[in-house]
């Protein structure tokens, strides 16, 4: 009796022992999320979701760069491998057990709601040296209630890329500025098998509550609570502006995402569609060459009642997190981080950083006909809307994105997206205990 | 140990015998009986039917390969069904798209398949032993509490496992284990179905007689489980084995709430990692990715096919 | 199922109207536990303790305090009562679907478990050599993560791209993979090209499994491969399609990773679309009421489900049973 159980507690053991062994394994890496100092020594952790990929500057090099120059303050970066809502959940339980890294990458969208959730840290007294380093827009989207919770990135101003040898053979000299004249050049280029826009059901939240945005937001805040209108004129517009060209199957309806809109750029049928500033770079590879050194970037027109200005798509700033025990370090950092201008350009970032002009790569100007694209994506980011995004955006964004879907074979019109985006934000808004004024 | 020794060579006698008479089978598939011998037609019906199936398995497959061979902009623009360059040109097209999946994984790449083999090697071991063991205990004993036990772990078995992730991570930050590779073995090596089998298998296929026998013998209930009840449990823990490796080879949403160390990461999830960003248009590098990564996998489960295939048959539950 | 419901009856068990069976009743339980223990300890780690966490945590929503209008930087715990089972049970999202989890049940488990049959019986027969190849390639598809799968036919399925669709449309027929009443069914596909092999191989495990003697006894009575498939080897794979069932339709309410990949070319497919996608998007807080709370309360409710139609189930097999 005795002699079993000592051995089958000697199995066990072993297999603790297994166990032990591997937890080993790990700890030399374990609790990366915690800063420590140690002797005037300070270790910050940066998360982020960059691409990081072959041909760029990866962040852990650049980090390097800055550990070398910088003994007391030790930098390590982490790539988190999923998307921006699961990011944020691992945010969320990190934070709760203490264990979150020092800075986090958040879109702007999703800032507030990142705040609301508790995640992050007030750093306005350590953010007021840096603000001359970046443009305002972006800066102000870092903030929530005029507190700074980090700073800005890259931007994604909405711009218009199109092929300008082909819209030539179609006869179209020029950008079209009124949006009738842009739904007739569409239609032209339509019944040539051609399209000059592109209806992308699955950047619904993103792309067009920015154009909706160009001319004026949806989320105002009215003493303590939230006055909601999602159905602006220039929501209105850009229902109008969409339904029409879809009426007429003069825009393409390919997702974003999926391989058949790399394919549509491919085989030369989409020749204009707008899109934000970080696509540059991935319109080049999708395009494997088609149309290279005949494309173009062009300010929005007035398509959209929006009065020549343009809104945000995308985008991200670096945000302090709540348990961070050295902001004042972490911020020191990050300036540094983000004002390094060409390793973000290498990132396919457009940074926000006003420090120093952020130069077109050249393959990107043998692809744009030889357009210093940088420059008017700039121009395009010092002329954007003033667009706020309201706490759980995210849910309000996916939500567009299905009601967008429908548009595309009938069964919904593009106005429902702003009128779903209205019960969504609501619900949403009052979900999370806040007030809303209707 | 007369018993031990005994099945041993039973079991072993068994399995010659069987390799004998499917040698003998194979031999005389074509000589059968008259009343046995397929028709031609029957023949033909089986050989399309087969073969379809086999397209339908390995043609995506075959897709997969031609497409890690190409560019984003050939995946598009190019046959489906051929290699967008001639076949002087591959070897440069791997090797480019190879270097695009090494870059994309930050040069971790093999890293993180070694990471899926610990992984999924170790809780597929150990998950299997503790699952038998608790079969075994289950179909062999009474002990209070049992019959609530069960209920509770087969009713567990409804439960999405996913979204206990969460929870999951508090308990083991409470135990300083996240970031570590046991906050990935731990909660894989955790299966009610692989108990559920092993309680199956213990009730079907261990006799009592022979557990009395050794009792009567004298040996121990370690020595009993060790040494017998293993034996004839080896080939059908197999199935369980099996299971849990791909089980835990797949998950991604574990890992990726668990760990947040490049070196701990396992490939699935770095695979997962590029789909995620949706700026990610290299997809020929990630099936390269994901045939690379299941190459492991099959390599394994060849070599050990031997074992696998006599364990399921020995695994198997009879009706 | 027959088996699982038949208590064991041990040796010591039977002894227990003699003098000495409180002693051996109790190494028994001894014994028992010690055998279930690392499992246990495991399981209650894994599966009791992050459950009575979700047990817990669905009667409670995460909210704002300190007002303003993005709250004070702070969500806390507000007890809601059973506020966000109600919500669960009255979200036209949450029945829709349970209700593709249903017809996934219905449809796509029982092609695969009977193409899966068909093809161990096919490859069992003898009638062709050489089967291991088949075999193998078979059961090839189940080593491909999920995710990866779900990418590769969604290339299959795409208008622009799919040598499939390019093929069929060149002999006349158009398809369209991501049809309103298509998209489930391609889906579907997924899952059942991934793991009909295995199913397979639990079928072939139990066809080699019958005893060799029963197929010549059948030989002398002068029966041919036909009947010997139906009336031998099909009563005697029962057990193994129960399991092959019950894996399939555990593997159905977790539903997930399809339907995730394919939003990517069909944004329709919304983040509800399957109770399992509900879940994560709402922990996720993709979906409001977002958070661990309302995201805990979808999983309870979709195990109750599941609960209720597993013992449903039972009850009716073993009425077929009796009978």
């Amino acid at each position: 009796m005795v002699s079993h159980n000592k051995r089958l507690v000697a199995a066990l053991a072993a297999v603790a022992a297994m166990g032990m062994g591997l937890a080993g394994c790990g700890s030399d890496t374990a609790n990366t999320g915690d800063s420590s100092s140690d002797g005037g020594k300070v270790t910050i952790t940066y998360m982020h979701r960059l691409p990081d990929s072959e041909g760029m500057t990866l962040v852990n090099d650049i980090v390097a760069k800055w550990n070398k120059e910088h003994p007391d303050i030790q930098v390590k970066a982490t790539k988190f491998d999923g998307k921006a809502s699961e990011m944020i959940k691992k945010l969320e339980t990190d934070v709760k057990s203490g264990e979150a890294p020092d800075l986090a990458q958040v879109g702007y969208a999703e800032l507030p709601e990142v705040f609301t959730k508790g995640l992050l840290q007030d750093v306005t007294q350590y953010a007021e040296q840096y603000k001359n380093d970046f443009a305002s827009g972006p800066y102000s989207l870092v903030q929530v209630n005029g507190k700074a919770y980090g700073l800005p990135q890259d931007t994604g101003p909405l711009v218009y890329f199109y092929n300008k040898a082909e819209f030539e053979k179609l006869g179209i000299t020029e950008v079209p500025q009124s949006q009738s004249e842009f739904i007739e050049a569409a239609k032209k280029a339509a019944a040539a098998g051609k399209y000059i826009m592109s209806y992308q059901p699955d950047e619904a939240g993103n792309m067009i509550s920015g154009l909706a945005g160009a001319s004026g937001g949806w989320y105002k805040v009215k003493g303590d609570s939230w006055v909601v209108n999602t159905e602006t004129d220039g929501s209105k517009a850009v229902a109008d502006f969409y339904q029409q060209l879809l009426d007429a199957k003069a825009a393409t309806t390919n997702p974003r995402w999926d391989p058949s809109f790399d394919a549509s750029i491919k085989d030369g049928q989409l020749i204009g569609t707008v899109a934000a500033a970080w696509e540059a770079p991935l319109f080049m590879t999708s395009s494997g060459g088609t149309g290279s050194g005949e494309w173009q970037v062009a300010q929005l027109g007035d398509w959209f009642d929006n009065a020549g200005k343009t809104g945000p798509d995308g985008g991200s700033a670096v945000a302090v997190l709540k348990n961070s025990k050295h902001p004042k370090e972490a911020m020191e950092f990050l300036d540094w981080f983000n004002t390094q201008v060409p390793d973000l350009v290498s990132q396919g970032l457009v940074p926000a950083a006003t420090t120093e002009d952020a130069k077109t790569p050249s393959e990107w100007s043998t692809f744009f006909g030889g357009q210093d694209i940088m420059k008017e994506f700039k121009t395009a980011n010092n002329n954007m809307g003033d667009f706020t995004y309201m706490p759980g955006f995210s849910a309000v964004a996916a939500k567009m994105n299905e009601t967008a879907a429908k548009a595309t074979d009938g069964s919904g019109k593009v106005a429902d997206i702003f009128s779903d985006a209205q019960t969504t934000s609501v619900d949403t808004l009052k979900n999370l205990g806040l007030s809303v004024s209707e | 140990m007369s018993t031990v020794e005994a099945i041993d060579k039973e079991s072993r006698a068994a399995a010659r015998a069987r390799k004998k008479a499917d040698k003998i089978r194979d031999k005389h598939a074509n000589d059968l009986p008259r009343s046995m011998q397929p028709s031609a037609l029957v023949k033909t019906i089986t050989i399309v039917v087969l073969v379809f199936a086999l397209i339908y398995f390995l043609f995506p497959i075959y897709w997969a390969i031609i497409a890690s061979t190409k560019t984003p902009s050939q995946m598009t623009g190019s046959n489906g069904l051929w290699f967008a360059v001639g076949l002087s040109d591959l070897p440069a097209a791997i090797a480019k798209n190879y270097g695009t999946l090494i870059g994309w994984t930050r040069g971790q790449f093999w890293r993180w398949v070694l990471n899926s083999l610990i992984y999924s090697g170790v809780s597929a071991l150990v998950g299997t032993l503790v699952a038998v063991m608790a079969g075994y205990a289950t179909a062999k004993f009474n002990f209070k509490g049992k019959n609530l036990a069960i209920g509770v772990i087969m009713g567990c078995m409804l439960m999405p496992a996913a979204l206990l992730t969460i929870p999951q991570y508090s308990i083991f930050h409470a135990m300083h284990l996240t970031n570590t590779m046991l906050s990935i073995i731990i909660p894989c090596c955790v299966s009610p179905f692989g108990f559920f089998l092993g309680r199956v298998y213990a009730q079907t296929s261990v006799p009592n007689e022979l557990l009395e026998a050794a009792r009567i013998d004298g040996a121990s209930e370690a020595r009993i489980f060790f040494t017998i009840v293993l034996r004839i449990l080896a080939p059908a823990m197999v199935t369980i084995f099996l299971f849990l490796f791909v089980a835990t080879w797949n998950n991604f949403l574990l890992p990726l709430m668990m760990v947040s160390s490049d070196t701990l990461k396992p490939v699935t999830l770095g695979l997962y990692g590029m789909v995620s960003l949706a700026t990610f248009t290299d997809r020929g590098a990630l099936m390269m990715g994901a045939l690379l990564g299941v190459l492991p996998v099959i390599v394994l489960f060849l070599g050990l096919q031997r074992y696998w295939q006599a364990g399921l048959a020995a695994g198997a539950v009879k009706g | 199922m027959t088996a699982t419901t038949k208590t064991a009856k041990t040796g010591v068990a039977r002894r227990a109207a003699n003098p000495k069976a409180s002693d051996a009743a109790k190494r028994e339980n001894r014994t028992g536990w010690a055998f279930m223990a690392p499992f246990g300890i495991l399981f209650a780690l894994v599966f009791i303790l992050p459950i009575i966490w979700a047990i817990y945590s669905s009667f409670f929503r995460q909210v704002t305090t300190g007002g303003g209008a993005y709250g004070g930087g702070e969500l806390v715990n507000k007890f809601v009562g059973f506020q966000n089972f109600q919500y669960v049970v009255t979200s036209g999202a949450f029945w829709a679907g349970v209700g593709r989890v249903v017809l996934y049940t219905v449809v796509q488990v029982p092609v695969m478990i009977i193409a899966a049959l068909a093809l161990a019986m096919l490859i069992d027969s003898y009638i062709v050599k050489h089967i291991t190849a088949f075999r193998l390639s078979y059961f090839l598809p189940y080593a491909i993560p999920g995710v990866v799968a779900s990418i590769i036919w969604v290339y299959l399925y795409n208008g622009q791209i799919s040598p499939i669709v390019k093929g069929l449309a060149a002999i006349g027929i158009k398809v369209n993979f991501f049809g309103d009443n298509v998209v489930l069914g391609s889906m579907a596909n997924i899952t059942t090209w991934t793991f009909t092999g295995y199913n397979m191989l639990i079928f072939l495990a139990a066809l080699q499994a019958i005893p060799h003697d029963l197929y010549e006894a059948a030989r002398i009575d002068g029966a041919n491969g036909f009947q010997i498939a139906m009336k031998i080897k099909l009563p005697n794979v029962r057990a193994a399609a129960l399991l092959a069932m019950l894996l399939s339709i555990v593997g159905t309410i977790q539903l997930f990773n399809e339907p995730q990949v394919m939003s990517i070319s069909d944004p329709s497919i919304s983040k509800s679309y399957t109770p399992m996608m509900m879940a994560l998007n709402t922990s996720q807080g993709t979906l409001t009421p977002g958070g661990d709370g309302p995201a805990s309360a979808v999983a309870i409710v979709m195990a109750l489900i599941a609960g209720v139609l597993a013992v449903v189930y039972t009850l009716v097999e073993r009425k077929v049973n009796a009978e």
